[in-house]
């Protein structure tokens, strides 16, 4: 590789990790206990749990969604959710108005068995540092923002890898230079910590940016294939009133056999029409309970109309949720990505330390005969 | 020809190994996602590999069994 060409990528990796160093430093600090937040919520008393009933009939939706709004007088429902992992709680979604904002969304989970009233959900601590990761409390702005960052986090990925060949090509894998300054010994360091997690960060930064673009797919989905679905509704007013929830669901079921509902929205919320219904389907293995398949039911006779797969870019961001978390390999899987989580932090640290290393060892040279040269790795 | 064979070993022997790494982590990225609870199996070992080479490194180095540089390649001097 000529020095020119190594001064260029060096540039390149410099540049594209110092602009987005503090917010990775941020991302991956905020990461760390999201990857535990269940056990973190559970430790500080933020996760309802199921009562426990033995050999008790599960409550029918519509006898939970009653609960619901019992629970918060006043407010309509947005959502009902069944969670796979949690097969003893139903989750529901209370708000405003049906398309209210998220941030004024109340969750509270409710008894599988008896619908009673467990708890909010999503509340306490890890709620600020899940804001924190997600958006830095500045909405939709921040997310993109934290995805742009996230794109230069996988330029500088790539640069390093660049990078990793003149610096390393007359060194045995993962050598150590202890004999060498301290600067070096981090540039060893900062070399063999960041190529042997080089396809995990890539992995997870990647994913991360897709999953800042949701709210953008969703909203192509609406515009394009949701709105070919509810074509034939577009002259007709909201439900005068809804169809039982227990109908809803029954009829979802029936048109998706060998299927599980993760969750319904109800008329006029972001993820249907204002006439309809959506049921979203789940599959029973690791793959296709990610795979959502939507099924739209009418607002008021609870009759299906329509049931299509979700286009590709919609599968690719649900895949790209576990990427991101980590959350469906078990507590060994989680732990893991604890621990390549720190090292991304010993690795960002690391090159902020090589930089300001050699920016100190530059300065005095500021003004001789070599001012302005980059210097090229041996 | 003997320099550019030279050149492809030394690519080989620069990449070979954290190309393996990242091969086996995306393996285990996958498997976790396509294959169960054996694929979980297969994740554990494949996605923890680049975290056992770290641990395999720092522990060396703690008990003073450092990796010795490799010699110069077709005995050309270091710049």
């Amino acid at each position: 590789m000529k020095a020119r060409t190594v001064r260029l990528w060096s540039v390149v990796h410099t540049w594209t990790s110092l602009v987005s160093t503090l917010f990775l430093l941020l991302l991956c600090l905020t990461g760390l206990p999201l990857i535990f937040h269940h056990e973190i919520d559970e430790l500080l008393g933020y996760a309802p749990q199921p009562e426990a009933h033995p050999s008790a009939a599960r409550a029918t939706p519509q006898v939970v969604a009653d609960a619901a709004l019992a629970a918060d007088p006043g407010r309509v429902l947005q959502y009902v959710s069944w969670d796979k992992d949690e097969p003893g709680i139903v989750m529901a979604f209370t708000n405003s108005a049906p398309d209210g904002a998220p941030d004024n969304a109340t969750v509270r989970a409710f008894d599988a068995l008896s619908a009673k009233l467990l708890g909010p959900v999503g509340v306490g601590p890890m709620l600020i540092v899940l804001k924190l990761h997600t958006d830095m409390f500045a909405g939709q702005a921040g997310k993109l923002f934290l995805g742009a960052m996230g794109l230069l986090f996988a330029v500088a990925i790539v640069s390093g890898v660049v990078l990793y060949w003149p610096f390393t090509r007359r060194l045995r894998f993962a050598t150590i230079r202890d004999g060498a300054s301290r600067r070096v010994r981090w540039l060893d360091w900062h070399n063999l910590v960041g190529v042997v997690t080089v396809a995990w960060a890539l992995v997870v930064g990647l994913t991360g940016v897709v999953n800042t673009w949701a709210e953008l797919m969703l909203s192509q989905w609406k515009a394009t294939e949701l709105a070919s679905m509810v074509a034939p509704y577009a002259s007709k007013p909201p439900p005068a009133h809804l169809a039982s929830l227990d109908d809803v669901v029954a009829r979802a079921k029936r048109a998706a056999p060998g299927m599980e509902v993760a969750f319904v929205a109800f008329p006029g919320t972001p993820f249907t029409s204002s006439h309809h219904f959506a049921a979203f389907m789940r599959g029973d293995t690791a793959l296709t309970a990610r795979l959502l398949k939507p099924v739209l039911l009418d607002g008021e006779t609870g009759e299906v109309t329509d049931a299509r797969a979700l286009p590709l870019y919609l599968q690719a961001l649900l895949i790209s949720q576990p990427l991101h978390f980590g959350d469906y390999g078990g507590m060994p899987l989680k732990v893991i990505w604890a621990a390549l989580d720190g090292l991304t932090i010993v690795v960002i640290g690391s090159g902020l330390y090589l930089w300001w290393a050699r920016r100190r060892k530059r300065a005095p040279l500021r003004g001789g005969p070599f001012a302005g040269r980059a210097r090229v790795p041996s | 020809m003997h320099g550019s064979s030279d050149r492809a070993y030394l690519w080989i022997r620069v990449f070979a190994a954290p190309g393996l790494l990242a091969a086996a982590t995306i393996t285990g990225l996958l498997a976790a996602l396509l294959w169960g609870n054996v694929g979980q199996h297969v994740a554990w070992v494949t996605v923890g590999a680049p975290v056992a080479v770290v641990a395999w490194v720092w522990v060396r180095r703690r008990t003073g069994k450092t990796g010795p540089f490799l010699p110069p390649i077709g005995g050309k001097k270091r710049p």
